[in-house]
């Protein structure tokens, strides 16, 4: 346990160091751009939760992201709430809309809920463009005003970006509470062995569908942020082929811990900005790129690290001065 | 510690309970009662619908006839969840270990089960946890590993380390001895006694016939589903019925003993 | 009435579509136990194929078609073997996140190919076509169920009358053993997501005419895909081709009565309901998973 812990705290503070210090050198181009990486850091963790600890794999969070983005903004261009309580309300909001749909959708067996979810998201980004008076249609929703607290409103790039980070942050511990709890252990459980799960206790349909609430509270939350920074929300943000980028940040990286959302989000985040002339082809060498990574290392970078240091380990062991 | 079972009243009734798939019957009419601190052996040859059973008591099937009760209590139609809840708990033919999990997540999944009972020794579970790993032999093993690193015989040992520590009422244990050599059964009889002292109603299917013969205080016979005979293990040895159906007819094995 | 007929007739040919499509993935489902996440692309390239035959080279509707069919049945064997069988011993997960990764491929690669901007195809019968009862439906409707109710024969009676049928039926049972008796079973495998793709294909070519090609059509057709197989009954093919019909019945008066915009959430909203009251299907029994 001290172990864990104690590497999991170098790496948050190593990660929290580069990023603290990474505004230092960027311009606000840069910035937004990194901004939006810690918005996605966020979905990409909530398909941690949902398939790199519960087994399930979805397609609908980006759905869950607009959900939650058009839910901060009509609570505060609509309703007249501040930003604090409509980002709070945006996340419970999803969080409850998942879970609910939850019931529905895993009683289907594990990976029948994935099409479901692909439905699931269709629909949503169907509602996106079409539902006028909550979403403005195929035009969005503009103005949306940056987020404020006390009075304080975050007006530039910077400040943006140190409030995310420290959302980031929590999150990520939140992550690792929820690691080494007995919900956490019933989301592996389910993960590893349905049936052993079902026979020590775990409730697969209620325990699934809390999975997938946490998830939709991290879209959610997710979605308030970026509704608060870009100012307008478009249903061409909320894609299917958005999930799948998801989908892909979580393989790269390694769906067995966090770091692993890092580690495949800001790599594809910050490739997007290097290959730009590339940009037309991009998906399909994502979709290449992801068949061949299934083969060669289905569990990412993380995991190639983690094979990687356990043959040297070995080499180490049983080499010729070994005891 | 004992577990507060009324000994003269059974822990786990099956009343003439049946179950087909498509056109086999694998489970015809079976009935037998569990007592507390007792072991109950389930034998017959393979196929005979002993781990149909045990699916049927631990909820993954659903019986087409006939019911099952926990104490007093119907618990024919509940979930399996709900019934691990209640208190039957089981082992796997196949161990069925969560393999990206170390070894202490594993065990803790039994302790987690405890405290959703709302047992309350369930949080204090380290001294428990501690004396269990030693009975079985584990007490040597790092439990920061992954399962993988365990023999065949030791992940057997720690599903049934893992079933203990959730404080059960019913013990099913599917072959709890195959792939394990013979010292390694020691740690299964161990295990076995525990669970009776504290008032565990224990159910093991096995088909190594001296570890079966030792333990059972009773035994049921099974054949395509049918029960041939329930008894004391001396009268199960003799029973020309059981001979037969292990040996298809005519064999002279308990006779020669 | 007139209306009716109309909504029913085009329904259910659109339903038919669905339940090829369907049949498609439950024919993979049955060979290798995944549900085939790109079965929606099949549609989509088989009517581009079909485009490019028909409309870029000029030649006859049936014998695009055709060609279509044939192309579709190669596209079938790449897919297997790029796809699945380097992961046939993996978790379905690993399955899944590659043929979505197949599907992106598909997706692009067709924008690429033919561009984004929608197309369409010659339909197989122009006019109006007159019934029995004095009403008139559009020609391309009945020559879809025509076609479709070939196809499903042809598909039966090749599994169950055929010897090559046999042989895939056998190693959708049991690989293993099918391999132990002499079956070469990547072969099997191979005709198996040949046939899905070619049928699925030919549905693309089929709808063509009705709605428009594009690129993105896949995931919506795979979306209602797997709502017909829930709706009718899991694994089953009748249940696939059933639960088609429905979900195009529900899709057609659904869009007629209450919203086209909200189509595929009445769609969504029936499977809930069946997965609420009856989640094994309407044309199938509940399975036993074995511990």
């Amino acid at each position: 346990m001290k172990n864990k812990k104690k590497s999991s705290i170098i790496v948050l503070l190593t990660a929290l160091a580069v990023f603290a210090l990474a505004p230092l050198g960027m311009g606000n181009y840069m910035l937004r751009v990194l901004n939006v990486a810690l918005i996605t850091y966020l979905c990409v963790l909530s398909v941690y939760v949902l398939l790199g600890m519960c087994g399930q794999n979805s397609f609908a969070q980006a759905g869950l992201w607009g959900v939650g983005a058009y839910m901060a903004a009509n609570l505060v261009l609509r309703a007249g709430f501040p930003p604090v309580i409509a980002l709070l309300a945006a996340t419970a909001g999803t969080a409850l809309f998942a879970f609910v749909l939850g019931f529905a959708f895993f009683r289907l067996r594990q990976y029948y809920f994935t099409f479901a979810s692909v439905g699931l998201m269709t629909i949503l980004n169907g509602l996106f463009m079409n539902w006028e008076p909550v979403t403005g249609g195929a035009l969005g929703m503009q103005n949306i005003p940056k987020f404020s607290v006390f009075g304080i409103m975050l007006e530039s790039e910077k400040a943006n970006f140190y409030f995310i980070l420290i959302i980031c942050v929590l999150t990520f511990v939140v992550m690792r509470i929820l690691f080494y709890s007995s919900i956490g252990r019933s989301f592996m459980a389910i993960r590893d062995n349905e049936i052993a799960a079902n026979c020590m206790g775990v409730n697969s349909l209620l325990t699934k569908s809390i999975a997938f609430g946490i998830s939709g509270a991290l879209c959610g939350i997710a979605g308030a942020l970026y509704a608060f920074l870009s100012g307008y929300l478009s249903y061409q943000t909320f894609t299917y082929q958005q999930s799948t980028m998801y989908l892909i940040m979580i393989m790269l990286g390694g769906t067995i811990s966090p770091v692993g959302a890092i580690i495949g989000t800001m790599i594809i985040s910050l490739l997007q900005e290097f290959v730009r002339p590339l940009a037309n082809y991009m998906q399909l060498i994502y979709g290449a790129g992801i068949m061949i990574l299934m083969v060669v290392q289905p569990e990412g970078i993380l995991g190639g690290g983690k094979a990687l240091y356990e043959t040297l380990h070995k080499r180490k062991r049983t080499g010729p001065d070994a005891a | 510690m004992k577990h507060y079972i009324n000994e003269k009243e059974p822990v786990l009734t099956l009343h003439n309970v049946v179950k087909r798939f498509g056109g086999v019957t694998a489970a015809d009419h079976v009935s037998f009662e569990l007592y507390g601190g007792e072991v109950f052996g389930l034998i017959g040859p393979n196929g005979s619908g002993k781990t149909t059973l045990i699916n049927l008591i631990t909820g993954i099937y659903s019986a087409d006839e006939g019911n099952i009760m926990l104490g007093g209590k119907k618990v024919t139609k509940l979930s399996t969840h709900t019934r691990s809840k209640l208190g039957i708990i089981r082992s796997f033919q196949h161990p069925r270990l969560l393999g990206r999990c170390d070894i202490e997540t594993n065990i803790l999944v039994g302790v987690d089960l405890a405290v959703r009972r709302r047992l309350p020794q369930a949080r204090d579970y380290q001294e428990r946890m501690n004396i269990l790993l030693e009975t079985a032999g584990l007490s040597g093993v790092n439990l920061k590993d992954s399962t993988e690193r365990l023999s065949y015989g030791q992940q057997k040992m720690l599903e049934i380390v893992r079933a203990m520590l959730s404080y059960p009422k019913v013990l099913l244990l599917d072959e709890p001895a195959a792939g394990l050599n013979r010292s390694e059964m020691n740690y299964i009889r161990a295990l076995i006694s525990m669970a009776t002292n504290e008032g565990i109603a224990v159910l093991l299917i096995e088909h190594a016939m001296d570890l079966v013969m030792e333990v059972c205080n009773r035994i049921t016979v099974l054949n395509f589903g049918k029960q041939i005979t329930t008894g004391l293990p001396s009268e199960v040895q003799e029973n020309t019925a059981v001979i037969e159906a292990y040996l298809g007819g005519g064999g002279q094995l308990a006779a020669n003993q | 009435m007139g209306q009716i007929m109309q909504l029913f007739v085009s329904g259910l040919s659109t339903g038919v579509v669905y339940g090829l499509i369907a049949m498609g993935m439950v024919l993979i489902f049955r060979a290798v136990g995944v549900m085939n996440f790109a079965q929606g692309e099949f549609l989509m390239f088989g009517g581009y194929l079909c485009y490019t035959f028909n409309q870029l080279l000029g030649w006859n509707i049936m014998i695009s078609l055709i060609l279509a069919s044939v192309g579709m049945g190669v596209v079938g064997v790449l897919f297997m073997r790029a796809a699945y069988w380097p992961l046939r011993k993996a978790q379905a997960r690993a399955i899944i996140v590659s043929a979505m990764g197949a599907s992106m491929v598909f997706k692009e690669g067709s924008r690429l190919i033919w561009g984004s901007i929608p197309v369409k195809v010659d339909r197989v019968l122009e006019a109006p076509v007159k019934l029995a009862g004095g009403g008139i439906i559009q020609g391309q409707y009945l020559a879809i169920m025509i076609v479709a109710a070939i196809l499903m024969l042809f598909v039966y009676l090749l599994l169950e009358k055929t010897f090559v049928g046999h042989v895939m039926q056998a190693t959708a049972q049991d690989q293993y053993m099918a391999s132990m008796v002499g079956v070469p079973v990547i072969f099997s495998i191979a005709m198996t997501f040949a046939l899905s793709a070619m049928i699925t294909g030919i549905g693309g070519g089929l709808l063509a005419p009705l709605f428009f090609l594009n690129n993105t059509m896949g995931s919506t057709a795979g979306a209602k895909a797997f709502a017909a197989i829930v709706i009718g009954g899991f694994g089953s093919v009748q249940g696939a081709v059933l639960g088609g019909l429905i979900v195009g019945l529900v899709e057609v008066f659904g869009g007629a009565y209450i919203s086209t915009t909200y189509q595929l959430v009445l769609i969504y909203i029936v499977l809930i309901i069946v997965l609420m009251v009856r989640p094994q299907g309407i044309f199938s029994s509940k399975i036993q998973e074995k511990a």
